[in-house]
């Protein structure tokens, strides 16, 4: 009688696991939705009227191209907010299938296994040749070696130039291959006090950070995978040296953005999407209104080249999709599709990441949209040169915090409040410690 | 008195079952309730700033690990419900170990105290050596990996005290005592039941001591009795010979006795009327002459009786020949002997086997396979002697043993030799016999 009963009890018992089990699996397969995380308005802070257009467009054309798959997505995540929205999501196991990745996520994620390799996806795919992107843009979505994510938009820094200013001064603007020591000249051409009133105005160049400079000079911080620094290298060392002779030109004044506004500095580093947003109709009437202005490469180092950093935005596929195939479909259509490329140019502030969309004429024609029939325009080549020989910074998981330590010795170093050569040693010894942790 | 430790043990194991599953379903589900927790809060980002890895879905998790205790339940009552078969046993055991792996695995090495489960049924269960140490080793070995802080140094994986963290130091406290507690508690009740199963094994051992006293006491009963049947058979081996003595006197009385008496009788008879009735004491001689022929016949009988085994007084061509003479004067059977070797003088025990082995061939021949014809024949093929019996009986299809086959095997092995029996066509024994041809008898 016990016996039937406990048997009983344990038929009971398999045939709930069965069917919570087959539950499971229907609720696995049920959805043919594709989901999409997206934030509103543009990755590099700049106002962006066309948000969801680009989106919009893609999925219109992948919802042709796969009529049995929807794809969804939360319209109206600012992107201030998409961080944690996209945080929560993973925290509660809700990840979208394909979204977009914030340059400062993209270690986390890719460390905690969130992000799925794209490496099988993209060998299989005979309709994908990565040759197509440009390599270093390419690169910001590889982690320890994998590729873990796909650019969708690249921006490139480059050297915001005062055209009224050095016509004013009687310099012509420098052509794309200028030295530094073509901008220390300049810079001690033009800083003055045009008042007379005993107080500097006018300067040369404002917010050129020691980085730019490394990277000018050739050199790197770090090595790919986080596991070398490089601050005992002599290139770095001149680098930190060129900044303080050029810092030092304004005798110990800030240059303030206001500076700036105003017309009183010829040079400053600005990306390129900053460029893209003010050179056009509307924003143009907002800043930088009353000088003509204009872009070129930022300047080399004695070691270096015309290189600058390049900040991409990535799309990556959740590492726990069930729609993998869909997803990758998806993530082609965004970021290796000519047509949504050519978008980003249209609609966004970004350039392309595909070579030949960015070196396109249709590219330069959209790029001369908009634009006052006088300016000059940032034409393609410069974009693709810079885009080509444009580094990025490396992806390890503690490069945030090591990056911190460093700015924050550095900036000592550069106010001469240590010496330079000592210092880097120091620096260079804690930050092999601390990577080796 | 065993039935009590039994149910101790049994509720001992259950406790310890209760425990686990508090302990296993306590991750996941704090992991569940903080997951929403923080997401409600929008402290995502920060929490995650903070931490290696996270479930893919704690929910889920909180599922999966329910699901899997589940089925660690089934084996538990299937284990229990046929504790008699030692394939249920084991196929359990290893159900749970692999189901607590699962566990373990998914719950990311937070929790690795279900494992004592497994070490508890291994401890009971388990018998025999191979499978049992197998496991026991499998068991502790993934004990040993299975640690937290182990694993977590090659791969990222979610920790309870990253979730345990955000809550406030106070709650902190409470949290952390309660899942210590859990798997204190799973470690003492673990030991308890340890301490029980080696009690019960103690019993055991008392008890097989006990049936040791009394198998060597039987032992040494065993051995009087031995000693007492030597006796015996000393003092059988004496009245036979004794018996024997007898025989022999009795024989001699009742034939020589006999008739020398009536020889002596006869004689001096004769002596007597010799000389005065010549013709009466003649008659008298040759009764007399009867008498010795008719003893010296009894006389001869009676040796005969008497005598040892042929082979023990001819030689070994002799005796085979002597074997043939007898049976072919007994029987309507014809025997045929052919020897293709010279000299028939081997060492004794080898001739012994022979001569047996002939004797039993030819036995089983006229008995068992009605033959009418018997071939023997001796072959020397260095450093072999083959030796064959074949017959023209009915032969058999199937071998018997009982046949005497089995006895003619056994001589011939002891030879290191070997024997081969056909009944297909009549019936053939053949004979190898490694000689030792070492010294020529001449």
């Amino acid at each position: 009688m016990i016996r039937t009963k406990k048997n009983l009890f344990m038929i009971l018992i398999c045939i709930l696991l069965l069917g919570v089990v087959i539950l499971y699996s229907y609720n696995a397969s049920r959805s043919e939705t594709l989901e999409i995380g997206v934030f509103v308005g543009s990755n590099w802070d700049v106002a962006n009227a066309n948000s969801y257009t680009i989106m919009d467009k893609a999925i219109e054309r992948f919802e042709r191209q796969n009529p049995d798959i929807k794809v969804h997505y939360y319209s109206g995540i600012p992107k201030e907010d998409y961080a944690e929205w996209l945080a929560g999501k993973m925290l509660i196991g809700k990840m979208p299938d394909v979204f977009m990745v914030l340059e400062d996520d993209f270690n986390k994620l890719a460390s905690m296994g969130e992000l799925k390799d794209l490496s099988t996806l993209m060998s299989r795919d005979a309709g994908f040749d990565k040759e197509a992107y440009y390599q270093t843009v390419l690169d910001t979505g590889t982690y320890y070696g994998k590729q873990y994510a796909l650019p969708y938009e690249a921006v490139p820094n480059l050297m915001f130039v005062n055209k009224t200013l050095l016509q004013k001064e009687g310099i012509s603007v420098p052509d794309n291959d200028w030295s530094w020591e073509d901008l220390y000249a300049i810079c001690t051409k033009v800083t003055k006090d045009t008042n007379h009133d005993g107080i500097l105005d006018q300067y040369g160049l404002y917010n050129y950070h020691w980085t730019e400079a490394v990277y000018a000079n050739g050199a790197s911080l770090f090595d790919k995978d986080g596991r070398q620094s490089f601050f005992t290298d002599e290139r770095v060392e001149e680098a930190i040296k060129f900044v303080m002779k050029i810092e030092g030109v304004n005798k110990g004044n800030k240059v303030t953005q206001e500076d700036f506004d105003n017309g009183n500095v010829a040079f400053m580093p600005l990306p390129f999407s900053e460029y893209r947003t003010y050179k056009t109709y509307p924003y143009r009437i907002k800043k930088y209104t009353n000088f003509q202005w204009d872009c070129i490469t930022l300047p080399a180092g004695s070691e270096g080249n015309n290189t600058s950093e390049i900040n991409t935005l990535l799309i990556g596929i959740s590492a726990n999709t069930k729609k993998e195939a869909a997803a990758w479909a998806f993530l082609k259509t965004l970021t290796y599709d000519k047509d949504i490329q050519m978008d980003v140019f249209r609609y966004s502030q970004g350039a392309s990441v595909l070579k030949n969309v960015t070196q396109s004429k249709e590219a330069e024609e959209i790029l001369q949209q908009d634009m006052e029939e006088s300016e000059k325009v940032i034409d393609t080549t410069l974009l693709n040169r810079v885009l080509e020989e444009g580094i990025i910074v490396p992806k390890f998981q503690n490069y945030t915090e090591a990056m911190a330590v460093a700015e924050n010795d550095i900036n000592q170093m550069i106010e001469g409040e240590k010496s330079i050569e000592s210092s880097l040693k120091i620096l260079q010894r804690s930050m092999k410690r601390y990577l080796a942790q | 008195m065993q039935l009590q430790h039994a149910d101790k043990l049994k509720y001992i194991k259950v406790i310890m079952i209760i425990i686990n599953l508090i302990a296993v379903l306590f991750v996941p589900g704090l992991l569940y309730i903080t997951t929403q927790n923080i997401y409600d809060h929008f402290m995502a980002r920060d929490f995650l700033q903070n931490v290696e890895a996270i479930p893919d879905d704690p929910f889920q998790l909180l599922f999966m690990a329910a699901g899997l205790f589940i089925a660690l339940m089934i084996s538990y009552f299937v284990r229990e419900h046929h504790a008699d078969s030692m394939k249920i046993i084991y196929t359990t055991i290893v159900a749970d170990f692999v189901i607590s792996i699962v566990i373990i695995w998914i719950l990311n090495f937070n929790y690795n105290g279900v494992l004592f489960l497994v070490f508890a049924n291994l401890i009971t269960y388990a018998k025999g050596n191979k499978g049992k140490y197998l496991l026991m080793f499998l068991a502790i070995a993934s004990f040993l990996i299975a640690d937290f802080d182990l694993v977590g140094l090659n791969y990222p994986l979610f920790s309870i005290h990253d979730y345990i963290a955000y809550y406030d130091a106070n709650t902190q406290k409470y949290i952390l005592a309660f899942y210590n507690l859990m798997i204190s508690l799973n470690m003492v009740a673990f030991i308890i039941y340890c301490i029980y199963v080696i009690q019960e094994q103690r019993g055991t051992i008392d008890e097989v001591s006990m049936l040791y006293e009394k198998l060597s006491q039987a032992n040494e009963e065993l051995q009087d009795a031995n000693v007492q049947l030597k006796e015996y058979a000393a003092i059988t081996e004496k009245i036979g010979e004794t018996r024997e003595r007898n025989r022999l006197a009795r024989e001699i009385h009742d034939t020589l006795g006999h008739t020398l008496t009536g020889i002596s009788a006869g004689v001096d008879a004769c002596l007597a009327t010799i000389d005065s009735k010549p013709n009466q004491a003649k008659h008298q001689l040759e009764l007399i002459a009867d008498v010795t022929r008719s003893g010296i016949l009894d006389v001869r009988r009676s040796v005969n009786k008497l005598r040892p085994d042929a082979l023990e007084r001819l030689s070994l061509e002799s005796a085979i020949l002597e074997l043939i003479r007898e049976m072919n004067s007994v029987s309507g059977t014809m025997i045929h002997f052919a020897s293709k070797v010279e000299t028939l003088k081997f060492d004794e025990d080898e001739e012994n086997a022979i001569y047996r082995v002939i004797q039993e061939s030819v036995t089983n021949a006229i008995r068992h396979g009605k033959a009418s014809n018997v071939w023997i024949s001796i072959e020397k093929d260095e450093p072999k002697l083959l030796l064959t019996i074949q017959d023209d009986g009915i032969g058999c299809q199937e071998m018997k043993k009982g046949f005497g086959t089995r006895h003619i095997t056994e001589r011939i092995e002891m030879l290191n030799g070997t024997v081969q029996f056909d009944g297909s066509n009549g019936f053939a024994v053949h004979v190898q016999i490694p000689i030792r041809w070492g010294e020529e008898y001449d």
